[in-house]
């Protein structure tokens, strides 16, 4: 079995445990991420994308709109060119008159949460879309944020200071010695599973860090220890006009599709909020989607009857307090927990909870406690420190769009929805394990506008076969750590950047072990990827996107026949989970 | 009244200029009927691979290509618009399909069975009626093919294609050349392409290039794109120059093949004295007294009304906009609000997967019609609904036909019949 030996070992590529590798590559520590699938592949690729001001939870949680203004302002800096400055309304609608406003007013003084009132008429001017009948608006700094993207900036930022990611690796084990017992027992590392390559590796660490989210109970439970993260389902929708460019949350406290962000070519509408058993396997009830369309009619009249795109659920981790005794864990909207102190089991943590906006804090108190059961103290610098691709400036919508009119692009483009051209998928797919053309989605967005991979899954395909025939993933499925500069995220979603190699690139000779044929066949990266496609527009399809998806069939069985391809008994590691039913069922009313 | 009402000039209103709506102006017009096509915009002709497809699978089997269709019409459900139409006019109207496509300079070929095409992703298409131009890719022949792509061009992966074909017995390889030989244009649009074709002056450089790569005993796979207007003089002189059989391979949309058929059977109704009007919506219907009085349209300054003798609905269900729904699960036809097939019930239009064996149960539903091609009650298939209306093609009840692979073979027999039926009133 391969062996890595490092000091702390991170389980998790979210978010939070991305940046509890940055913070602590950038500390000095030595640093293994794994995720068992591509980063960003759970809860932190599935949410609407808002920035948070704080605005939200000025009454409900005033820690907790503490904390999101503090990060709103770092992560403008840090990590500029993933957040869109949209700004943020809440707005008063007929149906939220009532004490709330003026709570809203005193708790945004209160807790530092920038607060102007602007006027009906200069609101409706910035929105002309806005319902005319609401009676009060506030401003403040609420954003959008890509995390596809501010993730992998984050894990760039953490290559470059040393640390190791490796995805596709899944936790099967923990590695623990002694016994609960007399209080000896400590978590060694962990076995894992690489699933590009087949097969196992042991990784040991000084300390492990469970930074899994909603599947944090499950990885405690492999060290004997329960602790109560319930999956909280939260289902968003999202139009495909953008029918916004500000942030609109109601001026209310926070309840069920009560925010609309829109973020890059499209408004999301959410969420609902749905304790569920499995964070695995989510279901979209038609009524979630009803009610995000009928909430979102509250707030821009007629936005129900605009094309829905896509439908999609995340899962947030709801930790319940069960520990009774002296704690000096942070106990905040995040939970920092610390095994030793608390279940007699040493060199292991859990961080869970929280939200994406105070990812960044969650991870430098985590890191904070990893130092001090390292027997050291270290400063965090994340708070000062930007990540690759800042120097672009912040994320504008038209910034693809003018790249390729700047450098007559056009012919290059293989996802015309969201302005892909062939150099940045190539250049995206060189650097991946490429099991599915999903990673490549959350690279560089392909198939996520309206035709929802109608013409691009069969060039993405087409061009990803002619690498692999080139050789370009020979021996290291380009999943291991990379050399820091090999793969230049900070340029991955520009048009103008990504450079077309003439052919592409022969396999390096250092790599030299080979990849499991089976993840690179060109026919099952096909069938996966427009299953996967499917499953998220299944809860929406009606009038136009239905027509879209017919016209999808056409393409895809009377003009390309896949239906009958050869290597139809292949699978991959997410085709099962592709295949999960989220087909419309009768269940019109909430449970 | 502010709306225009043009009054029965014509015999027939056709809704639509898919195949369906195509043909049966064309067999129509031939009778001598006066016949007015309206459509909303470009039919699906412009998105599919230009082949008629009569019957690829059969649902209960399908796995497994229909050899011939014209031995399996008999195996299909009773209420299958070929069971409605019957072998003999399926036949006749595949025949007279024939005809105008001859007559009109762009011949397709009926061969012994379906035809088996590679497509762009290498999968063999089982199709009865091919243009001319594909005939040669069929892969039951064993002669090696030569798969030619373009560097650049984005709808065509000419190793994918052949490593798919080697997958399945089908000797084939493949090589790349220029697009320089084809257009120094940045927008690398199929129809672009084609249409540079067009100029004998590329074809020497082009069908040189050929020529080298090709080995002999070899045909060549090229994708669709060797001429439009000028489609046969561009494949022969390329063919010739190239010295060894070429045949195209369709790509995603927009169709070059689709569009030369739509182009010539357009041709041919200017002949024969038929208006086809582009970009007029119909958007709803009056009736009276178990007729359809007129037809209203969508026109850029008011509504208008269309009046004839008979209407034929042609506005190919879901795919052609002639269906819409919306979130509530309710399908509705929208020029004459005819009763669906259709489940009115969102829960029950999809399965799990994508790419079922069995389609999507949403696709299946339709306009139910009598064996005359006119839409019936719903719970009498011998009562029409109305004495003036028929349907024909993408709106029939009673099949998937992009599921089975028999879009186009639906609509050409099924407007093809509607009209025999006019002609004989």
């Amino acid at each position: 079995m391969k062996r890595i030996e490092t000091e702390i070992l991170v389980i998790g590529g979210g978010a939070t445990g991305t940046g509890v590798a940055w913070d602590a590559a950038l500390r000095g520590f030595k640093v293994v991420l794994i995720e068992r699938r591509d980063l960003t592949h759970g809860t932190t690729g599935r949410y609407h994308g808002l920035l948070h001001s704080g605005g939200r939870y000025v009454v409900k949680d005033p820690q907790s709109a503490v904390e999101c203004i503090h990060e709103n302002r770092i992560l403008r800096k840090t990590h500029a060119h993933c957040i869109e400055d949209t700004g943020g309304f809440f707005v008063v609608t007929p149906e939220d008159e009532g004490p709330y406003p003026d709570k809203f007013v005193e708790g945004c003084a209160a807790t530092g949460v920038p607060c102007h009132e602007i006027s009906i008429a200069a609101a409706l001017r910035r929105e002309p879309l806005l319902n005319p009948r609401i009676s009060r608006v506030f401003e403040v700094p609420d954003g959008s944020s890509d995390s596809f993207l501010a993730t992998h900036a984050t894990a760039q930022a953490a290559r470059q200071a040393g640390a190791q990611l490796l995805i596709y690796h899944e936790l099967y084990s923990l590695i623990i010695e002694g016994a609960a017992e007399n209080g000896t027992q400590r978590v060694l590392g962990a076995r894992v599973h690489d699933a590009a390559k087949g097969h196992d590796v042991e990784i040991r660490a000084a300390l492990t860090i469970n930074a899994t989210g909603a599947w944090a109970g499950q990885v405690t439970a492999m060290a004997g220890i329960r602790i109560s993260v319930i999956p909280g389902k939260g289902t968003m929708v999202a139009m495909n006009h953008r029918a916004l460019n500000t942030v609109v949350n109601r001026c209310k406290m926070p309840a069920d599709g009560d925010i609309i962000v829109p973020v890059h070519t499209v408004a999301v509408i959410g969420t609902t909020d749905e304790r569920v058993a499995d964070p695995e396997n989510l279901r979209i009830e038609p009524w979630e989607v009803n009610l995000m369309l009928e909430e979102g009619d509250k707030m821009v009249p007629g936005l129900s009857r605009a094309r829905v795109v896509r439908a999609w659920a995340g899962v947030r981790p709801l930790y319940q307090e069960d520990y009774a005794g002296a704690s000096r864990d942070a106990t905040r909207k995040f939970a920092l927990l610390d095994h030793r102190e608390r279940h007699n089991v040493a060199g292991f943590i859990t961080i869970t909870g929280g939200k994406w906006t105070t990812f960044r804090l969650m991870a430098e108190k985590t890191v904070d406690m990893a130092a001090e059961h390292l027997g050291t103290r270290r400063p965090c610098t994340t708070a000062s420190t930007s990540v690759p691709g800042t120097q672009q400036g912040a994320y504008w919508l038209g910034h693809r769009l003018h790249e390729i009119e700047e450098n007559a692009l056009q012919g290059e483009l293989i996802c015309e929805c969201e302005l892909v051209t062939r150099a940045m998928l190539e250049n995206a797919a060189r650097q991946n394990p490429t099991i599915t053309l999903d990673d490549l989605r959350r690279d560089v967005r392909l198939g996520m506008g309206p035709c929802q991979g109608g013409f691009c899954t069969y060039r993405a395909v087409g061009i990803v076969h002619a690498l692999g025939q080139a050789g370009v993933w020979q021996g290291d499925a380009g999943h291991q750590t990379h050399a820091a500069e090999e793969w230049d995220v900070a340029m991955m979603q520009s048009p103008a950047h990504n450079v077309a190699e003439s052919s592409p690139q022969q396999g390096t000779a250092d790599r030299a072990e080979t990849c499991t044929p089976r993840l690179f066949n060109p026919n099952l990266l096909l069938r996966d990827f427009l299953q996967e496609r499917w499953k998220g527009v299944l809860p929406i399809l009606w009038g136009r996107q239905l027509k879209q998806e017919r016209l999808d069939e056409l393409i895809y069985l009377a003009v390309l026949n896949a239906d009958h391809l050869p290597d139809a008994a292949l699978t991959s590691p997410l085709s099962e989970f592709y295949r999960f039913d989220t087909t419309p069922n009768d269940k019109e009313v909430r449970a | 009244m502010n709306t225009n009402t043009s009054r029965g000039e014509a015999d027939l209103l056709v809704i639509g200029a898919g195949l369906s709506g195509l043909m049966a102006a064309w067999q129509a017009a031939r009778a001598g009927l006066r016949v007015h096509v309206i459509a909303k915009g470009a039919p699906s002709l412009h998105w599919t691979a230009g082949t008629v497809d009569v019957l690829g699978y059969m649902a209960a089997a399908s796995a497994t290509a229909v050899a011939d269709p014209m031995n399996a019409l008999s195996a299909l459900p009773g209420y299958h618009p070929y069971s409605l139409l019957g072998a003999a006019q399926v036949r006749a109207a595949l025949a007279d399909f024939l005809a105008l496509t001859e007559a009109a300079g762009l011949p397709y070929v009926q061969g012994d069975g379906n035809w088996l095409l590679p497509s762009a992703v290498g999968a063999l298409r089982p199709t009865w009626l091919t243009p001319q131009a594909q005939a040669a890719g069929d892969a039951r022949r064993t002669a090696p093919m030569l798969i030619v792509g373009f560097s650049g061009l984005r709808d065509f992966y000419p190793h994918l294609i052949a490593e798919n074909l080697g997958k399945q017995g089908v000797p084939a390889r493949a090589a790349m050349l220029p697009l320089e030989l084809i257009s120094t244009a940045r927008d690398r649009n199929a129809i672009h392409l084609a249409h540079a074709l067009d100029e004998p002056q590329r074809h020497q450089a082009l069908g040189r290039a050929l020529r080298q790569l090709v080995q002999p005993g070899e045909r060549i796979g090229l994708p669709a794109l060797l001429g439009l207007e000028d489609h046969g003089a561009t494949w022969a002189a390329l063919q010739s120059a190239a010295g060894a059989a070429l045949f195209e391979i369709p790509m995603l949309p927009p169709s070059v093949p689709g569009t030369r058929l739509f182009q010539a059977i357009r041709r041919s109704l200017r002949d024969l004295g038929v208006r086809v009007d582009m970009g007029i919506e119909a958007i709803r219907s009056h009736t009276a007294a178990g007729r359809i009085e007129w037809v209203e349209t969508a026109t850029s300054a008011r509504p208008m009304r269309l009046s004839a003798a008979c209407y034929l609905l042609a506005s190919g269900g879901v795919l052609g906009g002639g269906f819409d729904s919306d979130h509530t699960g309710r399908m509705r036809e929208v020029v004459f609000d005819l009763p669906l097939t259709v489940p009115q019930r969102r829960s029950h239009w999809f399965r799990a997967e994508f790419m079922h064996p069995a389609g999507q149960p949403v696709f299946q539903g339709g306009v139910a019609v009598t064996a005359a091609m006119q839409p019936c009650h719903p719970d009498d298939p011998a009562q029409p609904l109305y004495a003036n209306l028929w349907a024909a093609g993408g709106v029939l009840a009673g099949a998937d036909p992009i599921q089975e692979r028999s879009l186009e073979g639906i609509a050409l027999t099924s407007g093809w019949a509607v009209a025999q039926a006019l002609a004989r009133r």
